[in-house]
C-alpha cells in the first residue's frame, strides 16, 4: 500500500483529540458531559443539553449493529484490497442512539445482520499514527 | 387557513445547458449560459436583473462573477449559500422572499456543476476533519454509502426490498425516455436492475443518480411584473425546510424517515394542501431510497408501500401523482435538484411536450436527503 492508497487520516481538533489519544492508548472513550452524564458523539467542548464541561470516558466497547453496508466497488481510497468490506453504524450500549461508524471484521459479509451484537477491537490505521476501532461479532 | 406571502413572487423564466458527462467547460461559462437562457425565456434582459443567488459546495463560480459575466454591472442582492441538494428549496424561496420584501426586482437562481465535482467517489482524499474523522478512516465517506446505510435500516424495519428500489429506478427511466434532455434514456426492466452491479449493498448502480456537468437557472420576479411577461407565471405557494440533529448522517435517530418527517407537516400546514392535491411530484432522488423515504413522509403512501405504489402505476400518468416525469436525478441527470424546479415550471406551463402531465396545476418539489432538506409547492395560480 503506497501513501496515495492509504485510507483518509483523521484530522483531530481540540474537541476530538481525546478520542484519538484514547485509541492510541488501547481504549475506546467517548465524549461525555461531566455534569449531566449525556454522551456526545460527535464530541463537543460543552454539553449540548446543560452546557456543562465534557471529558472523554471509557465505554464498554459493546453494542448492536444499527445498519450496515457491504462495499463492493472502490469508492473511497483505502481498503481496496479488502473489497468487499463491511461498514456498520454500531449503537453502543451506553446510551440509546449513541453510534459509531466502523468496519466490521472477523465475519463474512453475507453473515452480517442488523441487530447483531458486536464488540470492539482497536487496530492500527494503515498509513499513519492512528488507531481506529473496528467491531467483530460478540 | 395559513397562507404564505411567497406567491407574491413568480418564476417567469427557466434556462439550462445540455447535461453531459464531461463538458471541459468552466462553471462560470455554464452558469452564464443557463442565466442568459433563462432571461431570454423570461423576455428580460441582463439590465433588468438586480439579484443573484446560488448554492454550492465551494465548487462553483459565485453570484457576483456570473452576474458580471452576463453584463450585470450592479447587484443589489447577492447571496451565495453553502449547501447541496438540501439547500434548494430555501434558496429558491429566499429569492422569492427578496422580491416580495422589495430587496430585489428580478433575481436569477442558478446551480452549476463542473467535472471537478463528483460526489460519488473520494479516491484522492488524504485528511478527514470534523465528524468525517470518525467515518472516513473506515473507507466510509461518500453519500451513496451514507444513504445505503439508511436504506438497509428501512429494509430491516419495514421489509422493503431490492425489487421495491428497482421499481422506482425502472419507472423513472421510463419517464426519461420521453425527455430529450435526459442523459439516460434507454429503458430498463426490473431484471436489468437486479442484474446491475453493486456499488455498496443495498445500492446498485441504478439506485444512484447520474452525475453530469451542466447548469440550470430560474428567473424570479414579482407576480405583478410577471403579468406583463410572456410566460404563464408559476407561483411558489409555500416552502418548508427541516434541518435536524446537527445534520449528522450517522446519528439521525430513525433512518427509515428523513428530514421530510418534519418538513412535510410544515409544508402541508402552510399551504392548506396535501399529497392528494399534487398533480406532479418532483422528488429529490440522489438515490432511489430518497424517493422511497420522502414519498412516505410526505404522505403519498404508508411506510413500506412505495414498491407497490410504483408497481401499481400510482406514480405515473393516470395514477395518483406523476413522480419525476423528467426522469429525475437518476435519469435526467444530477443537477443538484434545481432541474426539478425547471421541470415543475415546464409542467405547470403546460409546455412539457410528450411528457406533459395533463392539466397539471400543482407541483411538489422536494430537495435534500437524510437529516436536511426542504420542499416547495408551486401552482399555476397564487394563493
Amino acid at each position: 500500500m503506497t501513501a496515495a492508497q492509504y485510507p483518509p487520516q483523521p484530522s483531530p481538533d481540540f474537541d476530538t483529540e481525546g478520542f484519538w489519544e484514547a485509541t492510541a492508548d488501547g481504549r475506546l472513550a467517548l465524549c461525555r458531559c461531566v455534569e449531566c452524564g449525556l454522551w456526545l458523539q460527535p464530541p463537543l467542548e460543552r454539553c449540548r443539553r446543560c452546557a456543562g464541561l465534557t471529558a472523554f470516558e471509557d465505554v464498554a466497547g459493546t453494542g448492536t449493529i444499527y445498519s450496515f453496508i457491504v462495499q463492493r466497488q472502490p469508492s473511497v481510497v483505502g481498503y481496496l484490497d479488502a473489497i468487499p468490506y463491511v461498514v456498520a453504524l454500531v449503537e453502543l450500549d451506553e446510551q440509546a442512539g449513541l453510534r459509531l461508524p466502523a468496519r466490521i471484521v472477523g465475519i463474512e459479509p453475507e453473515r452480517v445482520t442488523v441487530g447483531m451484537r458486536v464488540v470492539v477491537d482497536l487496530v492500527a490505521l494503515p498509513g499513519g499514527d492512528y488507531v481506529v476501532p473496528v467491531f467483530q461479532p460478540a | 387557513m395559513a397562507r404564505s406571502a411567497l406567491s407574491g413572487a413568480a418564476i417567469v423564466g427557466i434556462g439550462r445547458t445540455p447535461f453531459v458527462r464531461k463538458s471541459g467547460r468552466t462553471t462560470l461559462g455554464m452558469a452564464s449560459e443557463a442565466a442568459r437562457d433563462a432571461l431570454r425565456d423570461a423576455g428580460l434582459a441582463p439590465s433588468d436583473v438586480d439579484g443573484f443567488t446560488c448554492y454550492s459546495t465551494g465548487d462553483s463560480a459565485g453570484p457576483m462573477q456570473v452576474a458580471h459575466a452576463i453584463g450585470v454591472d450592479d447587484l443589489g442582492w447577492s447571496v451565495g449559500v453553502s449547501g447541496g441538494g438540501n439547500a434548494v428549496a430555501s434558496v429558491v424561496a429566499g429569492a422569492a422572499a427578496a422580491v416580495v420584501t422589495g430587496q430585489a426586482d428580478v433575481v436569477i437562481v442558478y446551480r452549476v456543476l463542473g467535472s471537478g465535482t463528483r460526489y460519488g467517489k473520494a479516491m484522492d482524499r488524504v485528511l478527514a476533519p470534523g465528524e468525517g474523522q470518525f467515518a472516513a478512516p473506515h473507507g466510509y465517506l461518500v453519500p451513496p454509502q451514507w444513504f445505503a446505510m439508511w436504506c438497509r435500516r428501512h429494509q430491516h424495519v419495514y421489509g422493503s426490498t431490492s425489487e421495491d428500489l428497482g421499481a422506482i429506478a425502472v419507472q423513472q427511466r421510463a419517464h426519461a425516455v420521453n425527455n430529450p434532455h435526459a442523459i439516460a434514456r434507454t429503458p430498463i426492466t426490473i431484471d436489468d436492475y437486479l442484474e446491475s452491479r453493486w456499488i455498496n449493498e443495498p445500492f446498485r448502480v441504478f439506485d444512484c443518480c447520474y452525475e453530469v456537468d451542466g447548469a440550470v437557472a430560474l428567473v424570479v420576479t414579482s407576480a405583478e411584473r410577471a403579468a406583463d411577461l410572456p410566460n404563464q407565471p408559476v407561483y411558489p405557494l409555500a416552502v418548508a425546510d427541516a434541518n435536524g440533529q446537527g445534520g449528522s448522517v450517522f446519528e439521525w435517530d430513525d433512518m427509515t424517515s428523513m428530514y421530510s418527517r418534519e418538513a412535510a407537516p410544515r409544508l402541508w400546514s402552510r399551504t392548506g394542501l396535501g399529497p392528494a392535491d399534487m398533480d406532479v411530484a418532483l422528488m429529490y432522488d440522489c438515490y432511489t431510497y430518497t424517493v422511497m423515504a420522502t414519498l412516505e413522509d410526505f404522505g403519498f403512501c404508508a411506510k413500506g408501500e412505495v414498491g407497490d405504489f410504483f408497481r401499481d402505476g400510482r406514480a405515473t400518468y393516470g395514477g395518483d401523482v406523476v413522480v419525476n416525469p423528467h426522469g429525475g436525478l437518476l435519469s435526467e441527470g444530477y443537477l443538484h435538484g434545481l432541474n426539478h424546479h425547471y421541470e415543475a415550471v415546464l409542467q405547470l406551463r403546460g409546455a412539457a411536450g410528450d411528457r406533459q402531465v395533463p392539466g397539471a396545476e400543482t407541483a411538489l418539489v422536494t430537495a435534500g436527503a437524510g437529516p436536511f432538506g426542504g420542499a416547495l409547492v408551486y401552482a399555476t395560480a397564487p394563493q
